[in-house]
């Protein structure tokens, strides 16, 4: 069997029935396998594109994503959605050719050390050098990709390998993460829970990849301990529940900021301490003992020493932890200021107000629609101020932030989940045409995924901290020659219309919701809207800046 | 700023980009190697490091490398010099 028919049937046996690519000279071997291996092959019209998708595929699916390049642009095009899994923790694998063994090191033509640059952005990456290790590779990148705490591992193969008659035989192998929970710790933890009297419950990114959602729910109706989420940490526990207190950080609630600073105990599961959550770290949660649950022991105590930890399996530790406490005055106070500080969409403009917007459209949607953003103003008002009920519904790059990210994450969504899931991106101006190109992804696989279009005019968030932090010197962050994006739209065979005052935007959005196939919807909005409140860089979470 | 050395000892996998990816996260991660022994053919790396960052801060990461199987550290001297 050739090298590339072998990879086209193992990814089969992995149960991969999509991947996302873009085809070139090094990696021609694997596209003749392609061409009728009976494998989905998606062309982005990008290799970024490729990666995002993939990344977007597994983030909505919960299984391995897959993206395919050719030797050197190819590659180096993928190498920023490896760092955004990277960032996120998600699993995908990237096979990326590579010229002919015998010429690697001469600086052939399209030769690039992809395995050198995959250093920084994967969690592990091979380079293919026996033709008979092949499948071994390819079985250990899956499970590198998925075990743990999960994260990109590229494949780079030589165009001869791919070529080759290969070994198919597979050994088995593997490096399994310690967990670190025994009964002693159990303990601990479980007396750090019955001593406190103003918990905290700190939701990361972690309980969505440990698919432990149902496993918190519980533990959060028994002990009734008010939450937080991160950004990646949103769906994870429901807005409606009465002590759900919303997103904290730099853009979360009041109610969330104020309450992990008088919290006297953070009980942080799957999450990591990440700057724009803690604002200044030594004033975040100063008076808390710290209860660290998470996957990856390199997380412990990296920027946040904790009084217990315990390292593990969420879906495992959760249970074992759920008791019943008695803290009725703290879930009061923390109720009170939930509601006290409640989002108020009232503005007094007849323009559109992108976060009343938001709401809307979240009402509307149903409860399995997936909703990817891009990266900027409009990023953050989505995490506020739409509702979701499970953390692989919204699709957001946070570690990394990378613009460009809403469009291709979307389509890769889109190929993951049923019809009956409806797929939304929300997309700044900006964002919006970093990768532009994917609108001919969206035309050749007649996808339908309605795309949002926040167009301020504005590198709006840039252009936030200019105005604030900059004495209004607003460079290089006005983009009043954007494109016609209704034009731009219809290029692509895409149903487009735009709004610019209130009283048109539920119509709008009801006519986007039930259009056939893919539509822009357009948003004029107002270049001088914030996202409020905000934490200054380098203050504490209890000095929010309300808008000004 | 006080510096503080360790000498780490490393069993990894006989892959050659094992060096490259050990020598990547101690820079990364704000160490500065002082001394290094390498013996491609027992898997043995012995590296002295020094930082003002724990290091535990170091061995987790390492720790997370695939091809690395086995930390120890050797000894530990601290050292008062300036940074
Ligand atoms: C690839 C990339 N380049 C630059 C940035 C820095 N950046 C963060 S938000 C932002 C502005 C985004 O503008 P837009 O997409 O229009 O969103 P808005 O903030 O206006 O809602 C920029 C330039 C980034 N996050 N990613
Ligand atoms: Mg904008």
């Amino acid at each position: 069997m050739r090298g590339a028919d072998l990879l086209v049937s193992y990814l089969k046996q992995e149960g991969i029935t999509t991947v996302f690519g873009y085809p070139g000279g090094a990696i021609m071997p694997v596209y003749d396998a392609l061409y009728d291996g009976g494998l989905k092959h998606v062309l982005c019209r990008h290799e970024q594109g490729a990666a995002f998708s993939a990344l977007g595929y597994a983030r909505a699916s919960g299984k391995v994503g897959v993206c395919i390049a050719t030797s050197g642009p190819g590659a180096t095009n993928l190498i920023t959605g490896l760092a955004d899994a990277y960032m996120d923790s998600v699993p995908i694998v990237a096979i990326t050719g590579q010229v002919t063994s015998a010429v690697i090191g001469t600086d052939a033509f399209q030769e690039m050390d992809v395995l050198g640059l995959s250093l920084a952005c994967t969690k592990h990456s091979f380079m293919v050098t026996d033709k008979d290790e092949l499948a071994n590779v390819l079985q250990q990148a899956f499970t590198i990709a998925k075990s743990g705490r999960p994260g990109p591992v590229l494949v780079d193969i030589p165009k001869d390998i791919q070529l080759a008659d290969v070994e198919t035989a597979l050994a088995i192998s593997g490096k399994d993460p310690i967990a670190q929970h025994d009964d002693e710790r159990l303990e601990a933890a479980k007396q750090l829970l019955a001593n406190a009297k103003q918990p905290i419950l700190y939701v990361g990114g972690g309980v969505g990849m440990a698919n432990a959602v149902d496993e918190l729910q519980r533990f959060v109706d028994s002990t009734g301990i008010p939450s937080v989420t991160t950004l990646k940490g949103i769906g994870a526990i429901p807005n409606s529940k009465p002590y759900a207190l919303g997103m904290l950080g730099m853009h979360g609630t009041k109610a969330a900021n104020l309450c992990v600073h008088e919290c006297d105990l953070l009980v942080v599961i799957g999450a990591r301490f990440d700057d724009r959550v803690t604002g200044r770290l030594e004033s975040f949660a100063s008076n808390a003992r710290v209860l660290h649950i998470d996957i990856d022991p390199a997380e412990i105590n990296k920027l946040r020493q904790s009084d217990v930890s315990l390292c593990g399996d969420l879906k495992d530790i959760l249970p074992a932890l759920t008791t019943t406490l008695s803290i009725h005055e703290w879930q009061q106070y923390c109720r009170d200021l939930k509601v006290q500080y409640n989002w108020n969409y009232d503005a007094p403009y007849r323009s559109i107000y992108a976060p009343k917007l938001l709401n809307q459209l979240s009402e509307k949607l149903p409860s399995n629609a997936v909703v990817s953003c891009d990266v900027g103003q409009h990023q953050m008002w989505v995490a506020q101020h739409m509702n979701f009920t499970r953390p692989e519904n919204h699709l957001s790059s946070s570690g990394l932030g990378t613009m460009g990210f809403g469009l291709p994450a979307a389509i890769g969504a889109r190929h993951a989940r049923g019809r009956q899931d409806p797929v939304v991106v929300v997309s700044g101006d900006g964002s919006f045409m970093m990768n532009v190109q994917e609108l001919g992804t969206i035309k050749r696989e007649q996808l339908n995924v309605k795309i949002v279009l926040i167009d301020n005019q504005r590198l709006g968030m840039v252009r936030q901290w200019q105005q604030l932090f900059f004495e209004e010197r607003y460079s290089e962050t006005i983009l009043t020659d954007n494109p016609d994006f209704v034009t731009l739209a219809s290029a692509f065979n895409i149903q487009a219309r735009t709004i610019t005052m209130q009283a048109d935007v539920a119509p709008a959005l009801d006519e986007m919701i039930n259009s056939n196939g893919a539509f822009l919807l357009h948003v004029r909005i107002n270049e001088a809207d914030n996202v409020w409140p905000l934490v200054p860089p380098g203050a504490s979470n209890a000095d929010m800046m309300e808008k000004v | 700023m006080s510096l503080a050395q360790h000498q780490l000892k490393l069993v990894v996998n006989q892959s050659p980009e094992v060096l490259e990816r050990v020598l990547r996260v101690v820079r990364h991660r704000g160490f500065k190697i002082d001394q290094l022994n390498w013996q491609y053919e027992d898997g043995e790396l012995i590296l002295s490091v020094s930082s003002q960052r724990a290091l535990h801060l170091l061995t987790n990461q390492l720790a997370k490398l695939v091809d690395v199987k086995d930390i120890t550290e050797l000894n530990m001297m601290k050292t008062s010099k300036s940074a």
